[in-house]
């Protein structure tokens, strides 16, 4: 009975060794573990942290983008600003004439009564702001059409043309005789552009200067 | 036919052409005779637009200050349009239009004489205080 009861004992203070060892086992993991949630702890707080920075610089980094996208902006306009300035001024350029010759010009315009009218003048007054039927017909077209001239005078219902004579009304002022006019001065030669075959420039001259209706009261009353 | 070509290669015959299209632009500031042509139907001829459109050459300041009617230059314009060309042919289109050219064209004098009007009305005012 007392070797059992020996053995007995020995085993429980096997057992109890065996318990304390694993106790302290235990008990040194739980330290570790311990010192693994504080270390977990405080990389966690140096995660926050550093998100924060991370936001803050985010924030930076979009405020800025806003700056630039309105400096962008204001420059675009300016530049665009700066470019239609630029048209203007070369078009201003380009269209400089000297005053005297626009003085020279006013003074053409206004001395013949053509963008004015007369100061006396009054219904019924055969003048007008445009080449009248007598003066059209007296101008160089009139004649080229028909070659002969009449004596007749005045305003005219019939076929028949006004006397020879070539008022000035409608003639440029240089003188046709003088040889000093450049070439350069003449229009543009076109004439093979007006049809698809080429019949010369002075089918439309011709075919213009035909008898007109005098006034507009005594126009017939044929539309097309 | 050889008359046109020697006309275009002639000094004499160019200065010609150039006085010719001076007149006939210039003609185009009369709305009777736009009327005119529109009835004959001028304007329905594709080589007469083209000439039209060929003309506009005149709007350059070294051809334009031969101009002696410069408002030519407008209904040359106007012209360009197909509208306009069709509108012409009324008689009471170039009615309206010969009417309101005249009415600009009495614009100076009638501002000169509301002017004197204005300054003989201060006169007589003057003259009235002045007694």
């Amino acid at each position: 009975m007392l070797a059992i009861s020996r053995n007995q004992k020995l085993l429980q203070l096997d057992e109890e060794n065996q318990v304390l060892e694993l106790l302290i086992h235990r008990d040194g993991d739980f330290q570790e573990l311990m010192k693994l949630a504080l270390n977990q702890g405080k990389v966690h707080h140096e995660m926050q942290a550093l998100e924060k920075e991370v936001e803050k610089r985010d924030s930076d980094i979009q405020q800025l983008q806003k700056q630039l996208k309105e400096a962008e902006q204001i420059l675009a306009t300016a530049v665009y600003q700066a470019k239609e300035k630029l048209k203007s001024i070369e078009k201003a350029r380009k269209g400089a004439i000297s005053s005297e010759e626009i003085i020279k010009y006013a003074h053409r315009i206004s001395a013949s009564n053509a963008v004015c009218a007369p100061l006396t003048w009054v219904p019924g007054d055969p003048r007008r702001p445009y080449p009248t039927d007598l003066e059209m017909r007296s101008g160089l077209l009139g004649q080229m059409n028909n070659p002969s001239t009449s004596g007749v005078n005045g305003h005219l219902p019939g076929d028949a043309l006004a006397a020879g004579r070539l008022p000035d009304v409608l003639a440029p002022q240089y003188p046709w005789q003088s040889n000093d006019m450049s070439v350069n001065m003449l229009p543009p030669n076109h004439s093979s552009d007006f049809l698809l075959e080429p019949p010369g420039h002075n089918k439309e001259n011709e075919d213009d200067v035909e008898v007109m209706s005098t006034d507009s009261s005594s126009s017939s009353s044929d539309s097309d | 036919m050889a008359a046109a070509v020697a006309m275009e290669t002639d000094d004499a015959g160019n200065r010609l052409r150039f006085q010719l299209e001076l007149e006939f632009v210039q003609c185009l500031a009369n709305p009777n005779y736009l009327n005119f042509l529109a009835q004959r139907g001028y304007f329905k001829d594709k080589a007469f637009v083209n000439y039209l459109k060929y003309l506009l050459y005149w709007k350059e300041p070294e051809y334009a200050k031969y101009l002696k009617y410069p408002q030519c230059l407008h209904m040359l314009e106007l012209l360009q349009y197909e509208h306009f060309r069709k509108e012409l042919v009324n008689a009471q289109c170039a009615k309206f239009i010969d009417e309101q050219q005249i009415l600009h064209w009495q614009h100076y004098s009638r501002k000169r004489m509301r002017l004197q009007q204005a300054l003989a009305e201060q006169q007589q005012q003057n003259n009235t205080t002045g007694k």
